[in-house]
């Protein structure tokens, strides 16, 4: 038996009760303001509430509408509880965690986290950031403009400390390309082998195209409430268990070089955290969904979440024993949402509606960041 | 970006770290260390991150090194960037023991067109400091030592 005082000791628990998504694509032809309405609307549909409900918002800060510009065009009459999470695509689980907190400690009843990017056709934030200010004039000027590029001086020293073949992500690429080929709603359709990862050309050498997320319009929504009013709801609920959150010393966004320990990430940190909230350990997770914006985060995080030991990665993964991850096809072959997409369907996998549907899913992790101050999250099939 | 500045990213120094840039146009790399714990500190800061003493001194330093990591720029990226493809971007661990990043450049500090093969550019391979004339910013970059023969 698990020992879960510190959690269940609190007197709420929060569930996840509606998720939705616009289709994604290369072009949405809205503004992020109305497909995050519209994504918001769907979710609440989903769980069977209105926005008459809505008394708590969270976002990303990277999010363009704010909670106050998508309370006014929705209607909401009063929130509660509002706030945002810094740092990307770190910020996915912990915005999550933010809304089950207001939850837990009865500050918001109903709460709504969405994430609205238009990132495929409104363009690409980096090319027009010339004054390098802070960190980023040590770096911009040399061309480390694109996150593929801070993502590589990492992925090289952990192909020197670890011994990495280039199978080794390409067996990531390739597998989370068939789970996005049962996924209808994925945006890359087409087989990928082996050859063709290993055949795809170098973007930021060692790391090819096929290691890289997709660039996507999207828009997702997610709502939660607590457990007790989460029974009556429609849809089955995804009880939050737990969360973590973590930096690690000497932090940036990416480009994290100058710390002690090189190559080390901030998840080396939010694992402890994660595994002493929820009372769970690496072998009670069922499926997992890591943050996924290069391919080299996936054996990572078995590392660094305690699924296997430093460097061992490789094989746990290549021998079968490792938990089927990324099964919508992540951000590298379903749509790259800043992560929003691995927390939604880390909520369809507890629902038992995945279109990789893994068998008696107890508990879902779904992680975030992961190369940026982030957390990790974990939903499940029973409550507290 | 202006004309003077064909549209690579420039520092935008401010009160704690312009001295790095004004001692890059002498030519010299100085890097804060703690007057009271003696910890070199990478990158700027105001404040020791180990013993919390106000205004590390900023030190001249050889910039002699080895390299911790690289990577090879290829495309797509800002077009002053793309124009010069492939290039190396080195990360420079100094004796020091801080790291910074730099271009791979040739002795006189002019920017390789590479990918890192012929100047067989490796994990623990000691590099030195030149200085890169990039549109009028000098910056720091490193060139592969000459090896033991």
């Amino acid at each position: 038996m698990v020992t879960r005082t510190p959690r269940a000791a609190r007197r709420r628990q929060a569930a996840v009760v509606g998720i939705y998504a616009l289709p994604f694509s290369k072009n949405i032809g809205m503004t992020e303001r109305r497909a995050g309405g519209l994504a918001i609307l769907g979710a609440l549909d989903d769980a069977g509430l209105t926005v008459a409900d809505v008394d708590g918002m969270f976002r990303y800060v990277w999010e363009g509408t704010t909670e106050m510009e998508m309370a006014r065009v929705l209607g909401v009459q009063n929130l509660r509880m509002f706030g945002e999470v810094d740092y990307g695509g770190g910020a996915g689980a912990p915005t999550v965690s933010h809304a089950a907190l207001a939850i837990e400690n009865d500050l918001a009843d109903v709460v709504v986290v969405w994430r609205a990017r238009n990132r495929s056709s409104g363009g690409r934030p980096w090319v027009s950031q010339l004054h390098a200010t802070g960190q980023d004039q040590f770096e911009r000027p040399y061309g480390l403009v694109r996150p593929v590029d801070g993502m590589a001086l990492h992925t090289r020293f952990w192909i020197h400390r670890y011994g990495w073949t280039p199978e080794v992500l390409g067996r990531v690429a390739v597998t989370q390309r068939g789970h996005a080929r049962r996924n209808p709603a994925a945006l890359m359709q087409k087989p990928m082998t082996m050859d063709d990862y290993l055949g795809s050309r170098m973007i930021a050498d060692p790391l090819r195209l096929f290691d890289c997320c997709l660039e996507t319009d999207a828009a997702m929504a997610m709502v939660l409430t607590s457990a007790e009013r989460a029974v009556d709801l429609k849809t089955p609920p995804a009880y939050v268990t737990g969360f973590g959150m973590g930096s690690g010393p000497q932090m940036t966004a990416m480009t994290f070089y100058y710390g002690e320990r090189l190559g080390e990430t901030p998840s080396r940190y939010v694992a402890p955290e994660l595994w002493r909230n929820t009372g769970l350990t690496p072998r009670d997770i069922d499926v997992v969904q890591f943050y996924d914006a290069f391919t080299p985060q996936i054996p990572l995080g078995f590392e660094e979440y305690g699924f296997c030991g430093e460097g061992e990665s490789p094989a746990y993964m290549a021998d079968g024993a490792a938990p089927p991850y990324n099964t919508s096809g992540g951000g590298l072959s379903e749509a790259y949402v800043h992560g929003f997409n691995l927390l939604v369907e880390g909520v369809r996998q507890v629902r038992g509606t995945s279109t990789s549907q893994v068998a008696n899913v107890r508990h879902s992790l779904v992680t975030s960041g992961n190369v940026v101050p982030t957390g990790a999250i974990v939903f499940s099939k029973e409550p507290w | 970006m202006s004309a003077a500045n064909p549209g690579f990213p420039v520092p935008v120094p401010d009160a704690d770290t312009q001295p790095f840039w004004d001692a890059c146009a002498r030519g010299e790399l100085l890097i804060q260390r703690c007057g009271a714990c003696g910890r070199w500190l990478w990158q700027p800061r105001p404040i020791c991150s180990s013993c919390q003493k106000p205004d590390p001194v900023w030190t001249r330093v050889s910039g002699d090194g080895v390299v911790a990591s690289w990577m090879v720029m290829r495309p797509p990226t800002l077009p002053a960037f793309a124009e010069r493809v492939p290039f190396v971007i080195l990360l420079v661990e100094l004796t020091e023991g801080v790291r910074l990043i730099g271009y791979l450049v040739d002795d006189q500090g002019r920017l390789l067109t590479t990918d890192g093969a012929a100047e067989r550019v490796a994990i623990g391979a000691r590099v030195a400091l030149r200085f890169h004339d990039q549109a009028g910013t000098p910056l720091p970059c490193w060139t592969m030592a000459a090896r033991r023969v």
